[in-house]
């Protein structure tokens, strides 16, 4: 990787993307083509494939360090997470606090589960949500001409420029107003609309002929009609990472649900680990906020892992076909 | 779409053009409305009051005062504003192309039929997931001066002592703590894109690749003439929303630097941030901070509308 | 544009008029309800007047304070209520502010941080009429007072002093601190401790330092601030003697650099609790911790005291001059006026000797000065019982860590940016001074 990323423009970059994706293409035709032809594998492929899963392997690795680090300090003492040189492993190891967590959130009557089943929730009707009104509009957008319409997409989009942070107190009175602060309401309503799903379903109809619509229209289909029976189908690995993009950010969504949600009964599972992180100027429960963090983290990778799957190739553009 | 392009344009057709506007305005709105009222109500409205709040002093509490221009005079002549204003610059400028290609060139290695390609997957958005002070402190022990492996690095290479990068504690934007922000932001976000391009590349129908290869395309040939093109869409998104994404930083820098040392890594969105909510709600200043937070929005408006041109460019 | 611009108008103006409508009502709505119902109940026997209060708190798992505060009150007034409002420890300030500005917030509003007080004055309750009923010896009301009206109650009253590690000097075969410290001997004592403590190890493995100060702009500033300039001159150059201390002792490894203490996120808990460090400036608030910690087992079992902070030359050591800050409780002025006398009521239990002394017995520093308080603090179980730790923390001159002003927040964050800048190396200490002279001109409302 280039260290000196001070000079960004010159042909570095491209050239680099030049001769990786040269590889990767080359990669895949060669894997497309030896398949079809199930002829007996080479040896200069079966090295290829060693570097490629060696390559592959050594990337993940660095992928995942962070995670091993947090996975390891779950186990430690609050006062042995953070020193210097880094430490990896525990000099005591603490599973109990998977134990402490799950009591001290149980102290009270609140519940972890129920945490969970918000924070669930929240995520499913939140997607659902973007990717019904997302898509939806992202029809208009794309396929029906109108007036003002380039205009109105550029404000979309636009507005996605604006940091949260600027307006939340703005929107935070507006929803404390109509009684909604304090309600999973307010979560949903704060996540479910935005410009995202409109730009990226709006993107991918785009690469839908229009021929596929025209001949529809000649064939009495409403434009709705149209939405519903092409595009959808078609935009599979689209809505799949939108609902994953979407499922992801709201599951880890931390500051919405922290300004919004005042009731323990109503946290999410983000803002219920992290009260119990103590307060960090006088003692701060520093393994216990990496316990939460693994606790939160697995559900979505294993959800990340099962919706992956809709990346294969064709099955996008299989019902173009005849 | 305009009526000029038709050469003698009878009153039956430019009637029954209007009514076809007229039906395609309402039928367009009927898609977007559903959207749209709640953009409306949650983000417009806010926004609205936001540009409001920019001509007025105001601390969240009791009434705006009308205060005119004067947020804005402040900030064109105050030094931190132009500080933050390079910095998130000189950030999206470098981190924009670098994801971008990085994001690209994963979702290509990924994209393959192979063993475990959605373990791979996984591993490669698993940062986006994970903890950012795990990534905090993980990173910032790979840049360590006594410890990390990167120096160590360096070192061998034949960097001398004096030369090592000061990462995560340098004021240069070099060898300093904005190039070990990036980094860290490229290594986390590229997962994200990725995914983004991956989706962008189930849209590309196999039959265009064995067409090019029919036609003795390399594979180089086929990336420029069938991948690329067929990708413009979804490059073109990414590259938008990387854009607003890099021009709009915030905790990630937040967790590693907290804009320093010095202002240093001070970027837009932290500077509206502190201002706003100032340090523990102490010395909230919206007026000012929301008018920084206009000028952002006007910057990242200008900046997709000329991507918006030169995509319908590249359209044509 | 011009729509625009109106549009914008009109739903601020909007929010606003739904806010002041909601002045009277919304404050409370379930609690207030529920006491107007037994206000009438309770009316016809004569009996006091029950009200039930909503109050915030925090982290109320470790931060018993509230509880007890609560319960002392109740147990003093009967008919008075407290319900305990949760909020989140780190971002407490910032959500505190955002319910007032919505008009949520609860009847008592816990002030955490002093400085917070010029911005929330306007929605807070003028409590003057409380103040002056305190006892005389009570510390920190200056520090909630904005243009003459004082706007919270203080309960306890942090400040500054030096911990070290007793354990840790006996093997290095140094005197424990006497109590009459300058600076000088401070750094010089760090510098002897680190190299007579070169070959041990702490019980954790690691190398042990003479002090530790946090990466905190405070942990300087704030003595600089306290004992020899003031913040709001715009000249900065009191500060240099301080740094010119602190970066020699980064030097000779004496103390942590504030980079690495920053970029490996150290927490100074576990830096004087694991001893890494033999000595450490810390808010007194760090002996309730230390003692918890120790019985816990997250720090180390260890002989400890505390020492007034060091002092710029022998002329103040038998007063020394530290800073430090009121925890205080001020009231949301949207309260219904039916509760306004119970809040008050509270306000002034909470300053008392009574509640002090509740307050000593887990841990806390009171800022009632009561002599009872001091006894019941050092009589916990884990405390220190020399003379001068009482000494430490019963007589010294506590100047604020943040003055109360217009734009003390905007000088902190000048000073502060100075401050990661200094110690980093990343500009030079003149420089970087005089920079943030110009700026607070600049940008800092100086004048």
């Amino acid at each position: 990787m280039s260290t000196s990323p001070a000079s960004p423009s010159d042909a570095h970059p491209t050239g680099m993307v030049a001769s990786v994706t040269e590889d990767v293409v080359s990669t895949v035709q060669a894997v497309r083509v030896i398949a079809k032809r199930h002829t007996h594998k080479s040896t200069s492929w079966w090295i290829g494939r060693v570097a490629l899963y060696a390559l592959l392997v050594v990337a993940s690795v660095a992928m995942l360090i962070p995670f091993f680090w947090m996975v390891i300090s779950s186990f430690k003492r609050d006062n042995e997470v953070f020193s210097v040189p880094v430490r990896w492993l525990p000099l005591t190891w603490h599973p109990e606090n998977y134990i402490r967590i799950f009591s001290n959130s149980m102290a009270g009557g609140y519940s972890m589960t129920n945490w969970l089943k918000n924070t669930l929730i929240l995520a499913v009707v939140v997607t659902f949500l973007q990717v019904l009104t997302g898509s939806f509009a992202a029809y208009g957008f794309a396929r029906v001409k109108f007036p003002g319409r380039n205009a109105l997409f550029l404000g979309y989009v636009a507005t996605i420029a604006v940091p949260w942070q600027a307006y939340m107190i703005p929107q935070f009175i507006l929803l404390t107003k109509v009684g909604l602060s304090n309600t999973l309401w307010a979560i949903i309503l704060l996540q479910a609309f935005g410009a995202f799903g409109v730009f990226l379903m709006k993107q991918f109809y785009e690469t839908i002929p229009e021929e596929l619509s025209e001949s529809a229209r000649i064939d009495g289909l409403s434009e709705y009609g149209i939405y519903w029976r092409i595009m959808l189908p078609l935009s599979v690995p689209a809505i799949a990472s939108l609902s994953l993009l979407t499922f992801v950010n709201t599951w880890n969504d931390f500051l919405g649900p922290l300004l919004y949600l005042r009731d323990r009964n109503l946290f999410t599972i983000q803002l219920g680990l992290n009260t119990f992180a103590g307060d960090p100027q006088t003692a701060s429960q520093d393994a216990l906020i990496m316990t939460g963090a693994v606790i939160s983290v697995l559900p979505i990778a294993i959800i990340f892992m099962l919706g992956q799957r809709y990346f294969v190739e064709g099955i996008a553009t299989s019902g173009m076909k005849g | 779409m305009s009526t000029t392009v038709q050469p003698a344009p009878t009153r039956t057709i430019a009637k029954r053009k209007s009514a076809l506007r007229r039906r395609n305005t309402l039928m367009g709105w009927t898609f977007i409305l559903p959207n749209f009222v709640g953009f409306a109500l949650l983000t417009l409205i806010p926004i609205a009051a936001l540009i409001f709040i920019s001509f007025t002093k105001w601390g969240a509490l009791g009434d705006p005062v009308f205060v005119g221009l004067k947020n804005y005079r402040t900030m064109f002549t105050q030094g931190t504003y132009w500080t933050a204003l390079w910095n998130t610059v000189y950030y999206t400028i470098i981190h924009m192309p670098l994801t971008l290609v990085i994001s690209l060139a994963l979702a290509l290695l990924l994209n393959q039929k192979m063993r475990g390609v959605a373990f791979f997957r996984t591993a490669a958005f698993f940062p986006y997931i994970t903890s950012i002070v795990a990534i905090a402190v993980v990173w910032n022990l790979l840049f360590s001066p006594e410890y990390g492996p990167i120096d160590q690095m360096l070192s061998w290479l034949g960097v001398s002592a004096e030369n090592l990068p000061r990462w995560t504690t340098g004021a240069s934007p070099i060898t300093g703590a904005m190039p070990a922000v990036i980094i860290v932001a490229t290594w986390r976000e590229m997962g994200y894109y990725m995914l983004l391009f991956l989706a962008g590349l189930q849209t590309i129908p196999p039959e265009l690749y064995e067409a090019a290869r029919m036609d003795g395309a390399n594979s180089w040939q086929r990336f420029w003439n069938v991948t690329w093109p067929g990708l413009r869409p979804t490059t073109f998104f990414v590259t938008v929303m990387l854009t607003i994404g890099s021009f709009k930083v915030f905790d990630l820098i937040l967790v590693m630097t907290e804009g320093g040392p010095g202002q240093a890594t001070l970027v837009l969105s932290q500077l509206i941030y502190r201002t706003a909510i100032g340090t523990s709600g102490a010395g909230g200043d919206f007026g000012f901070s929301s008018a920084v937070a206009v000028s952002l929005f006007l910057i990242c408006l200008t900046i997709t509308i000329i991507q918006f041109l030169v995509n319908r460019r590249a359209e044509k | 544009m011009k729509a625009g611009k109106s549009l914008a108008i009109l739903t601020m103006a909007g929010a606003l008029a739904l806010g002041m409508a909601g002045c009277g009502t919304s404050s409370g709505d379930p609690t207030g309800a529920g006491s107007t119902a037994e206000t009438t109940a309770a009316e016809t026997t004569a009996a006091p007047t029950p009200v039930t209060l909503t109050m915030a708190g925090w982290s109320l798992d470790t931060t018993p304070e509230f509880k007890l505060l609560a319960d002392g009150f109740h147990a003093a007034n009967p008919q008075y209520t407290i319900d305990i409002k949760e909020y989140d420890p780190s971002k407490y300030g910032e959500l505190m502010l955002a319910d007032l500005s919505a008009g949520a917030a609860p009847d008592l509003v816990p002030i955490k941080e002093a400085k917070v007080i010029y911005q929330w004055s306007s929605a807070l309750k003028d409590v003057s009429d409380v103040a002056a009923g305190l006892p005389k010896d009570v510390a920190g009301v200056d520090a909630y007072t904005v243009d003459g009206k004082v706007y919270a109650s203080p309960y306890r009253m942090d400040s500054w002093i030096l911990f070290y590690n007793t354990d840790l000097f006996a093997k290095a075969g140094i005197p424990v601190p006497d109590g009459k410290w300058t600076w000088e001997q401070y750094a010089a004592t760090a510098k002897e401790l680190t190299t007579k403590l070169a070959a041990e190890k702490s019980p954790d493995d690691q190398a042990i330092k003479g002090t530790y100060e946090h990466s905190w702009q405070s942990t300087l500033q704030g003595f600089a601030n306290a004992q020899a300039g003031d913040i709001f001159s715009g000249d900065y150059s009191y500060m240099k003697p301080y740094y010119e201390r602190v970066l020699d002792l980064q030097k000779a490894g004496a103390q942590e650099t504030l980079a690495t203490i920053t970029t490996n996120k150290l927490t100074y808990q576990a830096s004087f609790g694991k001893q890494h460090a033999a000595m450490m400036l810390m808010g007194s608030w760090y002996l309730a911790t230390l003692t918890a910690q120790q019985a816990s087992g997250d720090a180390d079992t260890f002989a400890w005291g505390v020492a007034p902070a060091p002092q710029v030359d022998a002329s103040t050591t038998s007063n020394p001059v530290t800073f430090g800050g009121p925890t205080g409780m001020a009231i949301n002025s949207k309260i219904s006026a039916d509760k306004l006398e119970a809040a008050k009521a509270f306000l002034a239990y909470i300053a008392s000797a009574d509640a002090g002394k509740a307050l000593a017995g887990i841990g806390n520093v009171p800022s009632s000065a009561d002599p009872s308080v001091i006894t019941t603090l050092f009589a916990q179980k884990g405390m220190p019982t020399d003379d001068l730790s009482k000494f430490a923390l019963s007589t010294h001159i506590v100047k604020p860590e943040n003055p109360v002003g217009e734009n003390i927040a905007a000088l902190q964050t000048i000073l502060g940016e100075a401050h990661t800048a200094i110690m980093t190396e990343a500009t030079a200490l003149d420089a970087a001074l005089a920079d943030a002279g110009a700026r607070a001109h600049s940008e800092g409302g100086v004048s």
